[in-house]
């Protein structure tokens, strides 16, 4: 090409350090270092303990006893697949997630359409920041607090109570309201998160096809089924699934509230290993119990994100 | 926008839900102010004359600055660590695809999934082996690890959201694919980063399990000094416990009040441009 600025161009042969660190960069290598401290973190921290625990589900090994480890093959597993307790403490956990998750996801859609087109709204950050708190108070102490909320003497809820009815509740102490109590205090802290969400997903809705829902006078709810949940059904879908992941996994929140009483109404999955490992000691038998709540999760999130792809494909 | 009565209904609705979900957190602030007494009443005193009594009480407790510091520390560099890792990952995977990719993404979430009593178990054995028990390293790299798959999800839908045309620009003009990586991708994908961040920073400033069994006494956080503290002599110090919440719940307050649009955008994954 002629040089039409006049200016010379002089081609200088790259640094050596700089083509070294090209020719570096343009090899395979390049992609695979990128990897690497994902990979180291992956096979230290999961890898490891992981193959750690499958051996140690075959063994019979108990911290309290000092009985040197015995080697029992699937004797573990058997003993699990015939305990009642288990299944029911299994059973509890899928309640837990069903109601905990359904909830906090129809409120926190309703919420955030809601809040939508509020950018008018005076201190709307303030009014945010209000609503997102409750997710962001460390379990461990909102849990403890709000066993003294529910106390049937001194919590605040009975003392209205008794106050409109004349009665007072032991709501984390009797059986039948116990769980409902516990999932209440879990909706309080996650529905934010939907809304969260909901609002992110709202986000993604291009605004011409709003308008011309607004032109086409569609009703609301065929503006939310065929204008807003197409562009926002993902981010939803993936909202859904982190909820679900984290209910599955909830713990302190129950534990300090209840310990997994009265009886064992309260007392999920989570629960029943933590007791056995940590306060029954038999590091063998609570193994053997992480390792099938680990494929029973491995199961959940692949089924979640077959799904979660249809929809990403359904709505691009 | 409609203007008029409709739309003040509206507002002091928008109001009246955010002050619904605050109450309950109001009340502990509020507990914080009572003296014990006050706190116990058996019709619950309404109105009362505020003291400052628990917090001096908390702040003249041993070690209670170090275990604000020691969480201070260790939550904030395990998320950098995890950030700039997950980064680096989610750029590998979005540009380069490597086989399993879809595979690994997929198992970074399962291991998210196991309840924390279960992944507890071989950690606890592993950090007793290897004498990593209560140490700040060892403290710091495991949340690192808890932090690191919400991160590499969120991140990857960012950096797909970027188009390789950027990549292939920078190249093209004599970039190196580190200064493709840092100078020309990472500030597009600011709004992932600081979600992701804030995320993982709420998260591990209130972990309690794996702090209670592989931490110790030199890497208590405050989750964990709250419950060996709140045992006082009858029962639980309920006002102690309100106060030590308090002061623990401002800093995230504060991340959220003032990076609340990085929260909205990140949670799109990526997925939409702009403002949300």
């Amino acid at each position: 090409m002629a040089n039409l600025t006049g200016v010379q161009y002089v081609t200088r042969r790259p640094a050596w350090h700089t083509r070294l660190l090209r020719s570096v960069e343009e090899s395979g290598l390049f992609s695979t270092a990128l990897l690497v401290p994902v990979l180291i973190f992956f096979i230290v921290w999961n890898v490891i303990p992981l193959l750690w625990m499958l051996g140690l589900s075959f063994y019979n090994y108990s911290l309290i006893t000092g009985n040197p480890e015995k080697y029992v093959a699937f004797g573990n597993y058997l003993d699990i697949y015939n305990n009642t307790n288990v299944w029911n403490a299994l059973g509890r956990t899928f309640q837990w997630v069903f109601v905990t998750v359904a909830v906090e996801t129809v409120l926190g859609i309703l919420l955030g359409l809601l809040f939508w087109r509020s950018s008018d709204l005076p201190g709307r950050r303030f009014a945010l920041t209000m609503i997102f708190t409750p997710m962001i108070l460390a379990p461990a102490s909102t849990g403890t607090y709000f066993r003294l909320i529910y106390e049937p003497t001194f919590g605040v809820i009975n003392s209205i109570l008794s106050i409109l009815f004349g009665t007072r509740i032991d709501f984390l102490g009797d059986r039948a309201w116990a769980f409902g109590a516990v999932a209440l205090v879990d909706i309080w802290m996650w529905t934010p998160f939907m809304l969260l969400i909901t609002l992110a997903a709202l986000g993604a809705v291009p605004k011409a096809e709003l308008e011309a829902a607004e032109v086409d006078r569609l009703p609301w709810y065929k503006r939310f089924w065929y204008v807003i949940l197409p562009y926002g059904k993902f981010i939803l879908m993936l909202g859904i699934l982190l909820r679900t992941i984290d209910s599955f996994k909830t713990m302190d929140l129950i534990y300090l509230m209840t310990k997994g009483g009265p009886g064992n109404t309260t007392e999920t999955i989570a629960i029943a290993l933590w007791r056995k490992a940590f306060e029954g000691f038999t590091m063998g038998w609570s193994s053997a119990l992480a390792v099938i709540l680990l494929l029973t999760a491995i199961a959940f999130t692949s089924i979640y994100l077959y799904i979660l792809n249809l929809s990403k494909q359904g709505g691009k | 926008m409609r203007k008029g009565l409709g739309r003040t209904l509206y507002h002091i609705l928008l109001w009246f839900i955010a002050v619904i979900f605050f109450l309950p957190v109001l009340w502990i602030v509020l507990a914080a102010f009572k003296t014990k007494d006050q706190l116990l009443a058996v019709p619950t005193k309404w109105f009362f004359v505020p003291t400052l009594a628990n917090f001096v009480d908390l702040f003249t407790r041993p070690n209670i600055v170090n275990y604000l510091v020691t969480s201070v520390v260790i939550s904030v560099s395990a998320v950098a660590i995890a950030i700039v890792v997950s980064f680096l990952a989610a750029y590998c995977f979005s540009r380069y695809q490597p086989k399993g990719t879809n595979f690994l993404m997929f198992l970074l979430l399962s291991m998210r999934m196991v309840p924390a009593a279960a992944t507890v178990i071989p950690v606890y054995l592993m950090y007793v082996a290897f004498g990593w028990k209560d140490t700040w390293g060892g403290m710091i790299l495991f949340y690192a690890m808890f932090s690191i798959p919400f991160s590499v999800w969120i991140l990857k839908g960012f950096v797909d959201g970027v188009s390789p045309r950027f990549d292939e620009t920078g190249l093209v003009n004599g970039g190196s694919r580190l200064h493709v990586l840092f100078k020309v991708v990472l500030p597009q994908v600011k709004p992932g980063l600081v979600a992701a961040f804030i995320f993982n920073l709420v998260f591990v400033w209130n972990e309690f399990l794996f702090n209670f069994l592989i931490g110790g006494r030199r890497t208590t956080m405050v989750p964990v000094a709250l419950s060996t503290w709140m045992y006082a002599q009858s029962g639980v110090d309920w006002t102690f416990v309100a106060a030590l919440t308090t002061v623990f719940m401002i800093p995230p307050i504060l991340v959220v009040f003032f990076f609340q649009k990085y929260l909205l955008t990140g949670m799109t994954f990526g997925t939409v441009r702009g403002e949300v």
